[in-house]
């Protein structure tokens, strides 16, 4: 963080005064629990619209963003103060190439991200995309991979592009549910958290409609079809889940490697010797020893030796 | 060379039995000694049922040479089981070396028989002086009438007569005995068509009559039309009391009783204390003797013989005889011979028997003509290979020679070994075994190269790949006579850039660490080693592309001591140290493993091939492995329990400190499911294997250690470690071998996983290159020579395919 400069954050001055005042109450808020610094980490597919909900939620252009290819290659943060208060958020490559997870983004976001603290994370995908596979599944393996299972405690699910009209007449409202219902289950299975753990702390969907012809209410917020402003809404949804009691993701290189098992098991190396010579070593000892008894000797030896008793 | 039954001789002394019969006049008969009959069992016909004592093995050190340095080294493995000389003293015959000894008495029986052998060389005197010279009817008609009788006595001196047909006549049964395989045949060496003088006739009835099996026995001649002689034996059988016990004694290495004169003109009380003696020196002889090793069922059937008999006839102690030898003979006591039967008309027959007793081993080196030489060998690592039943004190057997050769021959020193057992001339009865052996050269050194052709792109070697290889290789055998040695190697598979790839050996072995005389058989060896394989691990799953590979050079020291328990079990433990690098194709050190992507790059971020990271790692570790293995051959095929644990315990020494405790155990099973005769030439028995791996590491694992999964040895249908590589790892395998003809067709399931730990190596190397990490295979192979060749059905791409492969699987 300390090679990133924190500007002033001016790009709160663009938004309507009344999204303004709901964010600096949610800001005051957070600062009454004693949170100052607030880092966000946005990751998704591809061209799911990362950067674009990073810039709407910072009022600045700062990733940038184009509509056929993408262009962030690197991750990105941007660190904005406003009033003693921190917000840092991480904006990431897509995390898919050809198909497959982008390991190699992977590991390039994950040493990024080397000795920073995560607050929030915001996976981020679209409404508008009708169907989830398995790749939805090995994204959300390899971020669970990368931070562990507990991420999911500290994550949003964002869904973008949520201007729609929903296909075939459903209705906007059971389109949404559905849709953040299989997501959801995605993500329990690609997380592979215990389905009762996982409906104990639900991790929260979030509408986004970042396009520029997003309707505005009377205020000049960007609102929803259902007409709530998106961008407090967000806020707030993430100030509660940062304080549902878990901790923050300290990402060290602890995290990065993963659990080293080469550490695991290794002070009972010397009972498994101890085992090992003990139940496998002896026992086969004995084993030769019984062989070398039990040893059909010819019978010229047998006679020689005596055993045979003239009986053969 | 051949084990022909050693010769011994004893006189026998037979009274008249006509008053044996009678207990009244025994001791009139015996002081009327008519004539005394010496017994020659002819033995000529031996040589049939010998055991098989030559063979001979050849091997070959060298196999193949450029021929500027080559030497090649062979030699031959005998088994020298040569005719025993007969001691000299007893060549005689008559009354000669060990005697006759006499026994009578009131007592037990009135009269002793006793008769004995002698090889008996009459077949070869007729023939040296068979005047068959010129082919043609070399000989002369009788000139008499036809059909009249001829008392040999009669018959001209100066004729050759020509013997057209050969009678038996019984006399007391008054009956011509019929058929040749009769026992009398082969004690005459006459046989019709033969021509023979007087002189050789009547040399032919002295022997007849001195052998103990006639009391009396007549030669004549009926003269025939055409010229020739037909000769009729007429002849009074031997014949003792009936007996209804048997017995055999072992008077090996006892000395012959001396038959002590009889005065012609001792009183009758005198003889009566005459055969009290005798009576009472056979009682302590028998009571002296050790007991012999002809088991219960053999002797119940002499009994048998004894009683369906009823008087005891020569013939019948002729069969007797032949049974006894034959068994022995049969079990591989080729010295074993019955000398003498005793207590004749008693209710008992007593068989003598020499079997054969060890007095003597004698160890010999021979130079390269064969000249005896002092050997540069230590006699007592000779000595400790022998089986104790060649020492002295115990009876020779022929598998114990066999045994012995088979040891000194594991022992690689000697080019040639002959085990050959000879009488001794102090001590009759006694064998001397002598060793004869010829020692390898100490130093020799090979060459030896070899084209080495690369399957390349789509399966097909290309000109460039054809490189030439060679090893080149010394040893120093046997230093100090106590078979420590020292071996080095340098291989190189290509010979133009030797610096690409050479890895050498160095090994020094030093056995009996315990000491020669200790029977603890622990052997010490040190070596440092080099060698470059290419790594399992970084190998990619099936339809993958290449996988660039990563090379495992190891460099290091190793030094174990190995304890063998038997032939087979053996428990080894040592230290080892190397340095090992990983490199790429083109050789350069490479720190993690590659992969292709799919936009055409090569992804550098694959598993770490090294616990260091750096591509180089030094690490010392403990190293112990245990085998039991009681395997054996039934009619050729391998049966019963191979069980191997091996452990590397990593000891904290070197980069990152390693500590790990790396195990596997496998356990092979090899069951019999019919029981069948053993025996060579016999049909080999269906077997069914049973084999399970389990593999297991605690603690730092480097790639290069990990378990890989697939390929010839694990499961077979896979590549190499196209299944994946693993921390843990259990392979289970079934095996069914059914014998045809002279080889074997078998059928197979296997099965190998991961127990999903590829997740627990570091880079997961199994993900990384996209595979399985378990899978199973199945399908049939047949058995040609050392190829299998075999048609193996991948379970998890569910396709087949015909592989050949050398050597076993298990």
């Amino acid at each position: 963080m300390a090679s990133q400069l924190s500007r002033e954050w001016f790009g709160i001055q663009q938004f309507p005064a009344a999204t303004q005042s709901k964010l600096h109450e949610l800001l005051g808020k957070l600062k009454q629990e004693n949170v100052s610094t607030l880092t966000i980490l946005v990751m998704g597919k591809g061209g799911v619209g990362k950067s674009s909900t990073v810039n709407s939620i910072l009022g600045e252009r700062v990733a940038a963003v184009s509509a056929f290819q993408s262009e962030g290659l690197r991750p990105l943060m941007c660190s904005r103060t406003r009033a003693g208060f921190t917000l840092n958020i991480i904006d990431t490559p897509g995390l898919v190439e050809g198909g497959y997870v982008n390991e190699q983004a992977l590991e390039i976001i994950k040493r990024f991200l080397l000795n920073k603290t995560i607050d929030v994370l915001l996976y981020v995908d679209r409404l508008d995309a009708y169907r989830v596979d398995s790749l939805d599944r090995q994204v959300i393996k390899a971020i669970t991979d990368t931070f562990g299972k507990r991420i999911w405690r500290r994550a949003l699910v964002v869904l973008t592009h949520a201007q729609l009209s929903p296909p075939d007449g459903l209705n906007y409202d059971d389109f949404f549910a559905k849709r953040s219902e299989t997501l959801l289950k995605y993500i329990r299975l690609g997380a592979r958290i215990k389905k009762q753990e996982f409906e104990e702390s639900v991790v929260p969907v979030v509408l986004v409609e970042n396009s520029g012809r997003c309707k505005t209410n009377d205020n000049g917020e960007k609102i929803l079809p259902d007409g709530t402003a998106w961008i407090p809404n967000l806020v707030e949804v993430i100030t509660v889940v940062i304080s549902n009691g878990s901790k923050p993701i300290t990402v060290d290189q602890k995290l990065i490697d993963g659990p080293n098992p080469n550490e695991r098991g290794k002070l009972f190396i010397p009972l498994i010797l101890a085992f090992q010579y003990f139940f496998v070593v002896k026992r086969i000892q004995k084993a030769i020893k019984q062989d070398i008894a039990k040893e059909s000797k010819p019978l010229w030896e047998l006679r020689d030796m005596g055993l045979a008793n003239r009986k053969f | 060379m051949a084990f022909s039954a050693q010769r011994l001789t004893l006189g026998a002394q037979i009274p008249p039995s006509g008053s044996a019969h009678d207990r009244r006049s025994a001791s009139a008969a015996a002081s009327a000694p008519a004539h005394h009959l010496k017994c020659v069992l002819p033995f000529a016909k031996t040589p049939s049922p010998k055991p098989p004592t030559n063979w001979t093995r050849k091997k070959t050190l060298a196999t193949f040479f450029s021929s500027a340095l080559a030497s090649a080294a062979g030699g031959g493995f005998l088994l020298h089981l040569s005719t025993p000389v007969p001691p000299p003293g007893n060549t005689g015959g008559g009354g000669g070396g060990g005697g006759g000894w006499g026994w009578g008495g009131f007592g037990g029986g009135d009269g002793g028989g006793f008769w004995s052998q002698i090889f008996s060389p009459l077949a070869a005197v007729a023939r040296e002086e068979d005047p068959t010279g010129g082919g043609g009817p070399e000989w002369d008609s009788h000139g008499l009438p036809a059909n009249i009788v001829v008392q040999l006595s009669k018959l001209s001196g100066f004729k050759r007569y020509k013997i057209s047909e050969i009678l038996f006549f019984d006399r007391r049964r008054g009956t011509t005995v019929a058929g040749t395989e009769d026992s009398f045949f082969e004690m005459v060496s006459l046989h019709p068509g033969g021509v023979h003088t007087k002189a050789q006739l009547q040399k032919e009835l002295e022997n007849l009559a001195s052998c103990g099996m006639f009391e009396k026995v007549d030669l004549e001649g009926k003269t025939k039309p055409d010229g020739t002689l037909a000769l009729t034996v007429s002849f009074t059988e031997s014949t003792w009391q009936s007996a209804d016990a048997f017995r055999c004694i072992n008077v090996g290495l006892m000395a012959q009783t001396k038959q002590m004169e009889m005065d012609p003109d001792m009183t009758d009380r005198e003889k009566l204390e005459y055969f009290r003696n005798q009576e009472r020196d056979y009682r302590r002889r028998i009571d002296r003797s050790r007991p012999c090793l002809l088991p219960m069922p053999v002797q119940r059937e002499v009994l048998q013989m004894l009683r369906e008999q009823g008087k005891v006839s020569a013939r019948l102690l002729q069969r007797i005889r032949d049974r006894v030898q034959k068994w022995y003979h049969d079990e591989g006591y080729a010295c074993a011979q019955v000398v003498n039967f005793g207590n004749l008309n008693t209710r008992e027959v007593v068989c003598e028997v020499v079997e054969g007793d060890v007095t003597q081993l004698v160890l010999q080196f021979q130079d390269k003509l064969g000249n005896v030489c002092e050997g540069n060998t230590q006699l007592a690592v000779v000595r400790r290979e022998m089986p104790k039943q060649l020492r002295p004190g115990h009876v020779f057997n022929i598998e114990a020679g066999k045994q012995a050769l088979r040891n000194i021959n594991s022992l690689a020193l000697f080019s040639n070994i002959e085990v050959n057992p000879r009488p001794d001339e102090k001590n009759d009865g006694g064998i001397i075994v002598e060793i004869k052996l010829k020692e390898l050269e100490q130093q020799s050194a090979e060459v030896s190269t070899e084209w080495s052709i690369v399957p390349g792109q789509q399966g097909r070697p290309t000109l460039a790949s054809i490189q030439p290889g060679g090893t080149v290789s010394f040893e120093h055998r046997n230093i100090k006579g106590l078979n420590r040695s020292i071996v080095g190697s340098v291989t190189s598979s290509n010979l133009l850039n030797p610096q690409d790839d050479l890895s050498f050996k160095l090994e020094y072995v030093h056995p009996y660490v315990d000491g020669v005389y200790n029977p603890r058989n622990r052997t010490f060896r040190a070596s440092c080693f080099n060698n470059r394989k290419l790594s399992p691990v970084f190998t990619g799953g099936p339809g993958a592309d290449e996988v660039p590979p990563v090379w495992i050079d190891r460099v290091g020291l190793k030094a174990n001591i190995t304890e063998a328990f038997t032939r087979q079990s053996k428990f080894t433990y040592g230290l080892v140290m190397e340095e090992i690098t990983t490199r790429d194709e083109t050789s350069s050190i490479c720190t993690h493993g590659a992969r292709a992507l799919p936009i055409g790059g090569l992804s550098m971020d694959g598993p770490p091939t090294t616990l260091s990271g750096t591509g180089i790692d030094r690490m010392a570790f403990a190293q112990a492995n245990i085998t039991r293995d009681n395997t054996k051959f039934v009619n050729g095929v391998v049966v019963g329990e191979r069980d191997v644990f091996q452990l590397d315990q990593g000891l904290g020494i070197g980069s990152k400190f390693p500590v790990f405790n790396r195990h596997q155990l496998t356990l092979t099973r090899f069951i019999q499911l019919k029981q069948v005769e053993e025996g060579a030439g016999k049909p080999p028995p269906p077997v069914l294997v049973l084999h399970g791996h389990y593999g297991g590491c605690v603690g730092d694992l480097p790639s290069y250690d990990a378990f890989t999964l697939g390929g010839p040895y694990s499961v077979r249908g896979y590549n190499m470690g196209e299944l994946g590589a693993c921390r843990n790892i259990l392979e289970l395998a079934a095996e069914l071998r059914i014998p045809v003809k002279n080889t074997h067709i078998y059928a197979f399931a296997e099965h190998g996983n991961d127990l999903g730990s590829s997740k627990d190596l570091k880079g997961n190397p199994t993900e990384f290159f996209r595979r399985a990490g378990h899978g199973s295979s199945y399908g049939v192979g047949v058995k040609l020579g050392l190829v299998r060749a075999e048609y193996a059905v991948d379970h998890n791409a569910g396709a087949g395919a015909i592989f050949f492969r050398f050597g076993e699987r298990f």
